[in-house]
């Protein structure tokens, strides 16, 4: 009896101890996974970094060690003393701000109306624009080069500020659409009783409560065309944007220059998305889900 | 008709705001697809239509043989890589301790750096003389640097690699949003009737999440398709995919017929999957 009770007691406590000694395992595996998550995320920044400020013999070495040895602001003062950055970096910032407003001029009030359709139309109307971000860019790229060829707009601004609206106004939509849901019908109606035309009311009660929704909107827009690529790798031949510019020197092989353009092309998009991070987390994304 | 013409009449205002977004879309994005299926079919000297010579002379061609396969086996090596890690990661989100807020925020990062950089900073990392092969060789399992850009698997793989660290946090996004709309009231209940862990994630969690999941797929799937930025950046003109072939066809050898037929049947590549994706796995998740 008093043999048996012990024994179960031993097992017991081996029971209790094993069970410890899992979840021990268990949160010093999933430790580990964080660490090496966070590692992976972060040391191909930091090397970017560390590379636009590090003196030449330590990076084209075979063996470059992994903390900066000869720390240098050579590479940033010589890509600004060269001035070939000034008007690519111009030539970014106009046609993303003209892409930002326009963006906003276009597909907000459009937005307005598919919101208030009724709910069936409303989905396949969403879906269908939508669903043109599902085409290859090169296929549309490639017939809007010919035609831009044609008309005089290859290396223009205009041109690729047209060109980067086909990205953005799908996505522009379908956020915009979402901002104008969570804004309830009876305001309108209540404006329309007191007296109030249609104009009036989407005026002086929609457009001041959208108001958030739609600088956050202009603000993805602008950073999609700031990062755009594509079209401007087909449309930029002679003046490039500054993404175009730093793949320029990438196809030159030179690793610094490349690593400051790399470095200054980042910088601005860093800024505006900690600024933004509460709009860009879950809650418009799932607020599109929810269709 | 005339149903028609009242509509007109009580929602000019209406019509007039859809207007410029629809045009646009019609002009801009529907018109230059057709426009590159018709360069597609077109004979590239007497402009006869239609024609399949241009179709006959890449799929011949071992050049763009390559680049399809390339194409597809990046797709399935970056989402393999990218739906796993980011359910991980997206599952130690929703457990809670001490570093989570910190965590979420740095898994953001990469969503804020251009994809050029990205590439820029992979072509350092995995460059002959890069910071992978010393980390291999500083912990021993390498002698001589491997090139990592010279063709075949190895070159996919960076490329797969470079792809899944700038777009797996919108995998763990849009996952997370779905984890976080399960109920705690779920899980309660499991616990009661005493389910494992184990148990918990493959019959509670994965069929909860699972439009979120099939929509993340497809999202992903549509850009690894049409990987572009990367392979320009990263792989140069030795490995080819089908959006680089597309673009080499036009700007190297000035053929926008060949080059409208490469985006053609990349399109029909994407068309084939997101359809068949639907059609077999998730047509009810999507219409929900």
């Amino acid at each position: 009896m008093n043999t048996s009770e012990q024994r179960g007691l031993v097992m017991a406590e081996h029971k209790i101890s094993t069970k410890l000694l899992r979840h021990r395992l268990n949160q010093g595996l999933r430790f580990l996974f964080i660490a090496l998550t966070i590692a992976f995320i972060l040391v191909p920044i930091l090397l970017l970094f560390k590379i636009s400020v590090s003196a030449p013999q330590d990076i084209l070495t075979q063996h470059p060690p992994f903390l900066i040895k000869n720390f240098t602001w050579n590479h940033w003062k010589k890509v600004l003393a060269a001035g070939h950055i000034w008007v690519p970096l111009w030539k970014s910032t106009v046609v993303a701000t003209f892409v930002a407003v326009l963006g906003v001029l276009i597909a907000a009030p459009a937005a307005y109306v598919i919101s208030r359709l009724p709910r069936n139309i409303k989905y396949g109307v969403l879906l269908a624009i939508f669903s043109t971000r599902m085409f290859p860019e090169v296929g549309i790229a490639l017939p809007i080069s010919v035609t831009f060829v044609r008309w005089g707009l290859v290396d223009t601004n205009l041109g690729l500020v047209l060109a980067h609206l086909i990205k953005v106004l799908p996505l522009m939509a379908w956020i915009m659409t979402g901002t104008f849901d969570s804004i309830p019908k009876d305001l309108e109606q209540a404006a329309l009783v007191d007296g109030c035309d249609k104009g009036q009311a989407l005026l002086k009660v929609v457009l001041p409560l959208s108001m958030a929704g739609m600088a956050a909107g202009s603000i993805l827009c602008w950073l999609e065309s700031w990062n755009e690529f594509t079209y401007a790798v087909y449309l930029c031949l002679a003046e490039s944007t500054l993404p175009i510019k730093t793949y320029y020197y990438v196809r030159r092989g030179n690793w610094f220059e490349s690593a400051a353009y790399a470095v200054f092309l980042t910088i601005p998009v860093m800024i505006v998305t900690f600024v933004l991070q509460n709009y860009l987390k879950s809650d418009y994304l799932s607020g599109a889900l929810k269709y | 008709m005339a149903t028609l013409r009242i509509i007109f009449k009580h929602h000019k205002l209406e019509i007039l705001m859809v207007l410029p977004l629809i045009l646009f879309v019609l002009g801009f994005t529907l018109v230059p697809v057709l426009q590159c299926i018709i360069f597609s079919f077109q004979d590239q000297i007497t402009g006869e239509f239609p024609t399949l010579g241009n179709y006959r002379e890449i799929v011949g061609s071992r050049k763009f043989g390559e680049a399809l396969k390339n194409t597809l086996l990046v797709t399935l090596i970056g989402l393999g890589l990218e739906m796993s890690v980011g359910m991980m990661v997206a599952l130690l989100l929703t457990t809670k301790h001490k570093f989570r807020g910190i965590f979420r925020a740095i898994t953001m990062i990469p969503m804020g750096v251009p994809t050029v950089v990205s590439g820029v900073i992979m072509l350092y990392i995995f460059s002959t003389n890069g910071y992978l092969n010393e980390f291999l060789y500083r912990i021993g399992l390498i002698q001589l640097p491997i090139d990592w850009a010279n063709g075949g698997f190895r070159t996919l793989f960076m490329v797969a690699v470079a792809d899944m660290w700038k777009v797996t946090p919108l995998v763990i996004v849009l996952l997370l949003s779905g984890l976080e709309s399960i109920p705690t009231t779920v899980y309660e209940a499991s616990a009661i009737d005493g389910a494992s862990r184990r148990q918990n994630f493959f019959y509670i969690t994965l069929p909860l999440i699972k439009p979120f999941f099939t929509i993340a797929l497809i999202l992903r799937a549509i850009d690894a398709f049409r990987i572009f930025e990367l392979p320009m950046v990263l792989a140069g003109r030795n490995t080819m995919f089908l959006g680089t072939y597309a673009y080499s066809e036009y700007f190297d050898y000035n053929n926008i017929h060949t080059s409208g037929a490469a985006s053609t049947i990349l399109m029909v590549v994407i068309a084939i999957f997101v359809f068949g994706y639907i059609g077999m796995v998730g047509s009810r998740e999507v219409e929900q």
